[in-house]
């Protein structure tokens, strides 16, 4: 079990807090926009689950293009070393609360690929997942099971325990950067600065910092404003 | 252009094998010095203008490298199979060859393949850089004495099947037959040589486990 992390929070002083929390809980989970991030085979399964066939939208869940705008990162299969990096910067582009569901046997322990060189084995070594749906390839009937599921863990977040595994990406960045490192090399930076993030969240803990930021730090190139030029 | 006349041309080369496998296939086997004589050959006096595919085969107990120039002839629509083996080379010294971009320009995309795959290197080629493995800094990853199990083993870390959340499924009659730990385990034989050996490794593993678990039909 993991060990609970104390976050600074603000002091709430309406008394009413609690009943807004859960209507926005409520209509969090009845509106949900979803990146699919088409990575290996189980891609597959998506266009029936999203048309006509089983209907995702009737969930209140519907595909968007960027990750910029979506709440759902939808992982389905292999995530090769090379994706997985691309997989990282789309998921710290997206704004919070976000939340990854992985697809496929692959993304839980490397599936067929398990003796493969070029494969990560586990995604949530790389960032939080709220669900996993195996199967190889799951039907379209357990990704639909899988998404009810996530909408129930939001509706039912009362305590920030399921629904809220996004929390954890802040809370313990160390042991997520520190993987991140071990696969992409010590100068492993994305343009997105998380720590910056978690402070303004007010998510940091003991465990967002440790070592491996620190190796971080040491590297870091500040990140500019892009310049804007027609040429 | 019929046999005979494939033949004469072909003969040109010294010390050419020539098998017909049907009609639309040749095997020739070359020496390494004469297959671009060969290629350039085949291309100017018999249209064999298409480089389909360079493959490449580890033949590590020889201690050669085989490659294999795939060339298709539109007109003939007969494709010529130009097996050569080279040294294998080592670590410090590592295998080349000489490249048929000057030929062939599809040559650059298959060169490089092969010289990331297996690390062979050929001369006179344009790019002989990473390719599509940008993030790997090993051996390439091809060679038969690259043990990809060890490194896995190594680099990535498992899944733990937590029987907590289990519990409730097996109690149920579902769960997992076999864990994945103890095919790992079973297949942890990078040393055994045949697929068979490891077959066999593996149901004796997956029947210990039967046993243990009293897995009820
Ligand atoms: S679990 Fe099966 S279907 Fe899914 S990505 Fe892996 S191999 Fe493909």
């Amino acid at each position: 079990m993991k060990k609970e992390l104390k976050i600074k929070q603000k002091e709430r002083t309406n008394p009413l807090a609690h009943v807004f929390d859960d209507f926005i809980r409520f209509c969090q989970s009845k509106s949900l926009f979803m990146l699919h991030y088409c990575t290996g085979c189980g891609a597959i399964e998506l266009p029936p689950a999203m048309t006509s066939r089983f209907d995702m939208e009737r969930l209140g869940i519907q595909p968007m293009v960027t990750p910029r705008q979506a709440d759902i990162l939808l992982i389905t299969g292999y995530v090769s070393i090379k994706t997985l990096k691309r997989v990282i910067l789309t998921y710290e582009q997206m704004q919070s609360p976000k939340y990854v569901i992985g697809i496929c046997s692959c993304t839980v322990n490397g599936g067929m690929y398990w003796q493969s060189y070029a494969t990560a084995k586990k995604l949530n070594e790389y960032m939080p997942v709220d669900v996993y749906i195996a199967g190889c390839m799951p039907r379209p009937e357990a990704v639909m099971a899988g998404l009810q599921r996530l909408k129930d863990n939001i509706r039912n977040d009362k305590k920030e325990h399921k629904g809220s595994a996004w929390k954890d990406y802040f809370k313990r960045y160390d042991y997520y950067l520190g993987n991140q490192q071990a696969l992409f090399g010590e100068d492993w930076q994305t343009p997105t600065d998380i720590i910056a993030e978690a402070k303004l969240y007010g998510l940091e803990t003991e465990e967002t910092y440790g070592k491996h930021t620190k190796l971080l730090e040491k590297h870091q190139t500040p990140l500019l404003p892009q310049e804007m030029r027609i040429k | 252009m019929n046999k005979v006349q494939i033949d004469e041309i072909l003969n040109k080369v010294n010390g050419i094998k020539i098998t017909h496998k049907r009609k639309t296939r040749i095997r020739v086997d070359v020496d390494a010095d004469s297959l671009p004589t060969l290629l350039e050959l085949i291309k100017g006096r018999a249209s064999y203008i298409h480089l389909s595919a360079i493959t490449c085969v580890d033949w590590i107990a020889d201690n050669q490298f085989e490659l294999v120039y795939h060339v298709w002839s539109y007109e003939e629509k007969c494709l010529i199979s130009a097996h050569t083996r080279i040294d294998r080379g080592s670590e410090k010294n590592p295998a080349k060859y000489i490249s048929v971009y000057d030929l062939f320009k599809p040559a650059d995309f298959f060169e490089r393949d092969i010289f990331e795959m297996y690390g062979v290197t050929f001369i006179g080629s344009p790019r002989m850089e990473k390719f599509i493995l940008t993030e790997w800094n090993g051996v390439p990853p091809m060679l038969k004495d690259f043990d990809a199990e060890a490194y896995v083993q190594e680099t990535f870390k498992w899944t733990d099947y937590n029987p907590d959340w289990l519990q409730e499924l097996t109690d149920q009659g579902g769960g997992i037959a076999v864990k994945p730990e103890d095919i790992r385990t079973a297949g942890n034989t990078h040393n055994m040589s045949t697929h068979r050996e490891r077959d066999k490794a593996k149901a004796a593993a997956v029947k210990a486990n039967d046993k243990m678990q009293g897995w009820k039909q």
